[in-house]
């Protein structure tokens, strides 16, 4: 299922010719609309690899599970630390699970 | 620079006994000496005797330590003395911190001895984790070249440029029209003394030709700008003149033949056909207006017939060319003075009283053009104040001088002819200051009324030319009908006409009235790009006297930039540019525009623009910008030695980023003056609370912190323009994402702090602490 886009909160990285989530995605999906909001423009390609969730500046992206792994209440959200990086999985029935992680392959 | 030995020295300093008092040091001490990378650690009897500080100089002079920390009460100025005499032994400032465990409150709140021990323990060890990655620094120079851009020679720039070469500066004044003098040369008399402007112009320009070190550029303007302060590429276009200013002599032989005659006025304002009044008729070659300096003539070409070359062949001096093309110069300046001044209101804008339409209603300008010609004076004026001014539909500001101004003409014209009736028609007279004396003495004039009320309508009488007037005045709730000969509109001053193009051109932002923006209070002549100082009219309705001053302190803090080089302060952002992926956000928010792209399209800051505030750490979403002496690394540091909990495992832990300028020292004297803070806090200081990344906040909850507190100023008072803004937008954002991930929403806060705030501070930590222990605790917490 395709990410998700707060059209309130996105704010095109500020009309840069390609905002983050386009710059991240690895299928070239993200893009800015004409009204300078991001969307996917093939949502039946997205992997669903959360990159631009990920990459937000503002949080405005979400990215819906797919149906095969849960229904519309399951949602997965990450949290980017300085060096970490922070999941929240909540489940169909609601039940909340969280994880934190250090980042790999840091450069310095 | 090298990098330093991570050998650490700790030393504590017990002013008057009250960390002894509070906690165990011993504890302390012995706890902390076993930490890694501790070599050092001990209590300082007495670091203010003469032996005092002999064993910690000693140790670093013979490099047993690499960086320090103190723990103690160390005032700004101790700090300073420690910092300056180990330097002398070879260490580097920027490799001390203190740690003051007082202001963080650790001696007062209600917490166990045990307890606080361990908060201070805590305390110190974020300090350590920072001074584990503090680096070497040291003062950047770059070069500053010795002359300054002046942008606008009216009173303002002139004087301004005065100082600058007194001070041995080299001063390019540019401006738009053919001469100098801008509007107060087309002034008749200033006020209070009634003296004529154009005597203290004439003396500035006087001194700027005798020092040799001023250069006029007119006819033109700036068309780019690049570079930083110190440094600037200027490029201004020239206008052609048609005149060569070396070999004019103004003798005039041109303008005798010239065939054709055009209006000319210095307010560029349609001048009317005033009974009496001469239209301000020169030919397509006149001298320099609006005073005649440069001393050169100047040849309005679009005006001159086709083939006609009549004024080329009479100058005796063959100065005449009327083939010159425009022509770019390029200058190299280290700081620019943006004195562009005023214009008039269009005042045909104000409809109800027919300016434009009735030859005898004139505006105030005019009115100075008509006192300073020898026609006769009118009999019965009429003075209508604040005109487009403080009216939502024109001017929503007073200019300040208009009242001033009616007065000063009102005063002249009784002078000139003393059996003149003037009506002055006003909401309220504003004389600020000293002005008030001229104020009383008109009113106690003969033959001056002055009616409060605004006249309802104007409308000329056919037969004789006079305009009627209708007016109520409020005071006495009488209707007034008079018949006039001439009728005053005080308009108000609007920014320059060019203003708005020299914004684009030196990316200056402008307000919404349209004057340059600046902090009002603190530095009035700052713009918001460094090294460009705004002064005079620009800036805000003034008078000239106001005006010149300001003009001159801006060339006080313009005077930075200049003489050789400029040290910067060390503390400047950096991007670290294996994180970078070039989104540019901190090009578009950096209150400064202080970012450039370098050679691989990286932004970068350029150090003489950058203020240092860190709202670019704070802005950058991959958290790749650093302070050199704050970076994220060292926050984060700090955040994850913070994780630990210091409180009994059920309380709340609140992390506050203060910021340094107000919030900080609110939070210092909630300590000091004894409010019941919330023992539950640790902070520490940001340079502004746009400083505060979300990672950062993300960190501190991931790592189990409960709550997370960001202090900053009261909307429109940060320093930094909109810091406080934007963090809390960023921090409104990171609350929503904590909803979806069904978390409290509530455990960022961010909190309006002034400076004297400390019982605020200390409320909104209760409250938080509150807030908290009724969240539970953090999910993230292990």
């Amino acid at each position: 299922m395709p990410p998700k886009v707060d059209r309130e909160k996105c704010d095109g990285c500020k009309a840069q010719q390609e905002p983050l989530c386009e710059q991240v995605c690895p299928g070239d999906l993200m893009t800015l609309g004409e009204d300078k909001k991001a969307y996917c423009r093939m949502p039946r390609d997205c992997w669903d690899c959360m990159s631009c969730t990920k990459a937000c500046p503002v949080g405005a992206i979400e990215t819906r599970i797919p149906y095969q792994l849960g229904y519309h209440l399951a949602k997965l959200i990450p949290m980017m630390g300085t060096n970490t990086i922070t999941w929240t999985c909540i489940d169909i029935n609601g039940k909340v699970e969280r994880f934190r992680y250090v980042n790999r392959g840091r450069l310095d | 620079m090298e990098t330093p030995s991570s050998k650490t020295g700790l030393f504590f300093w017990d002013q008057g006994g009250r960390l002894g008092k509070a906690l165990d040091l011993n504890w302390l001490l012995s706890k902390l000496s076993k930490t890694k990378g501790i070599s050092c650690c001990s209590l300082l009897e007495d670091p203010w005797g003469p032996e005092g500080l002999s064993q910690v100089v000693e140790k670093v002079k013979k490099g047993e330590l690499g960086r320090l920390l103190w723990v103690g009460r160390f005032s700004r100025e101790q700090q300073g003395i420690l910092k300056e005499k180990l330097a002398e032994e070879g260490l580097n400032p920027y490799l001390q911190e203190w740690c003051d465990l007082e202001e963080q409150g650790v001696c007062r709140d209600g917490l166990e001895q045990t307890a606080r021990s361990n908060k201070a323990l805590l305390l110190i060890q974020m300090c350590l984790a920072r001074v584990r990655l503090l680096e070497p620094l040291a003062p950047v120079e770059i070069p500053a070249s010795e002359s300054l851009l002046v942008i606008g020679a009216g009173a303002a720039g002139l004087h301004a440029a005065v100082s600058l070469t007194n001070l041995g500066k080299e001063v390019h004044l540019v401006e738009r029209q053919s001469g100098v003098g801008g509007k107060v040369a087309s002034l008749h008399r200033f006020y209070p003394r009634l003296c004529d402007p154009r005597c203290g112009l004439e003396f500035s320009i006087q001194t700027l030709i005798d020092s040799g070190r001023a250069r006029f550029h007119t006819l033109s303007r700036v068309v780019s700008l690049e570079g930083g302060p110190g440094n600037f590429q200027v490029r201004l276009e020239k206008r052609p003149r048609f005149v060569d200013e070396a070999r004019c002599n103004a003798c005039g032989e041109c303008a005798r033949v010239c065939p054709v005659q055009v209006g000319v006025s210095p307010d560029s304002q349609p001048q009317g056909e005033l009974p009496g009044l001469p239209a301000a008729a020169t030919k397509a070659i006149h001298p320099s207006l609006p005073m005649g300096f440069p001393m050169a003539y100047v040849v309005e070409r679009q005006h001159c017939p086709p083939g006609c070359r009549e004024c080329e062949r009479a100058c005796p001096s063959k100065a005449v060319g009327l083939d010159q093309e425009p022509r770019e110069e390029e200058l190299l300046v280290g700081a620019v003075l943006v004195t562009t001044g005023w214009d008039p209101y269009p005042l045909f804008k104000v409809e109800e009283f027919g300016y434009g339409l009735y030859p005898n209603v004139i505006s105030n300008l005019q009115m100075e053009g008509l006192l300073g010609s020898p026609v006769e004076a009118p009999k019965e004026v009429g003075f209508i104040q604040c005109v487009g001014s403080r009216d939502e539909r024109h001017l929503s500001y007073c200019s300040t001088v208009c009242c001033s101004v009616s007065l000063k003409q009102a005063l002249y014209l009784k002078q000139r002819r003393p059996d003149a009736s003037c009506y002055v028609f006003y909401q309220d007279i504003r004389s600020p200051g000293f002005q008030e004396e001229l104020y009383q003495k008109l009113k106690d004039m003969e033959g001056v009324t002055f009616i409060r009320g605004i006249p309802s309508t104007v409308r000329p009488e056919a037969e004789t030319g006079r305009l009627r007037l209708r007016v109520e005045d409020t005071l006495s709730g009488r209707e007034v009908n008079l018949a006039l000969d001439l009728l005053v509109l005080a308009g108000g001053m609007v920014p320059s006409q060019g203003s708005e193009e020299l914004a684009q051109v030196l990316r200056l932002p402008r307000n919404s009235l349209g004057f340059f923006e600046s902090h009002l209070q603190c530095h009035p002549e700052e713009s918001q790009r460094t090294g460009i100082y705004v002064g005079g009219c620009s800036r805000e309705p003034m008078g000239v006297a106001a005006s010149i001053e300001s003009a001159q302190h801006a060339a006080l803090e313009a005077l930075r930039f200049t003489g050789g080089s400029v040290l910067i302060d060390p503390r400047y952002p950096v991007v670290d540019k294996t994180k970078c992926d070039k989104c540019k956000r901190c090009m578009e928010e950096c209150p400064f525009g202080s970012f450039y792209f370098d050679e691989n399209e990286f932004p970068t800051p350029h150090l003489g623009r950058c203020r240092q505030c860190g709202n670019c750490v704070g802005i950058c979403p991959l958290a790749a910008i650093s302070l050199r002496n704050l970076t994220i690394k060292q926050m984060a540091a700090q955040i994850q030695a913070a994780s630990a909990s210091f409180m009994d495992g059920k309380e709340p832990t609140v992390f506050a980023f203060l910021c340094q300028n107000d919030a900080y020292h609110a939070a210092k004297a909630a300590v000091e003056e004894g409010f019941p803070v919330p023992p539950n806090v640790v902070f520490v200081k940001v340079p502004c609370a746009g400083y505060v990344n979300n990672a950062l906040i993300a960190d501190a909850l991931a790592l189990g912190i409960d709550g997370v507190l960001i202090g900053g100023c009261e909307d429109g008072q940060c320093h930094y323009v909109k810091g406080n803004q934007l963090v809390r937008k960023r921090s409104d954002d990171l609350s929503d994402k904590l909803q979806k991930m069904m978390m409290d929403r509530d455990r960022v806060r961010f909190v309006n702090l002034e400076i004297r705030d400390s019982e605020k501070y200390t409320a909104a930590i209760e409250q938080f602490v509150q807030d908290l222990r009724a969240m539970g605790p953090n999910p993230f917490k292990i």
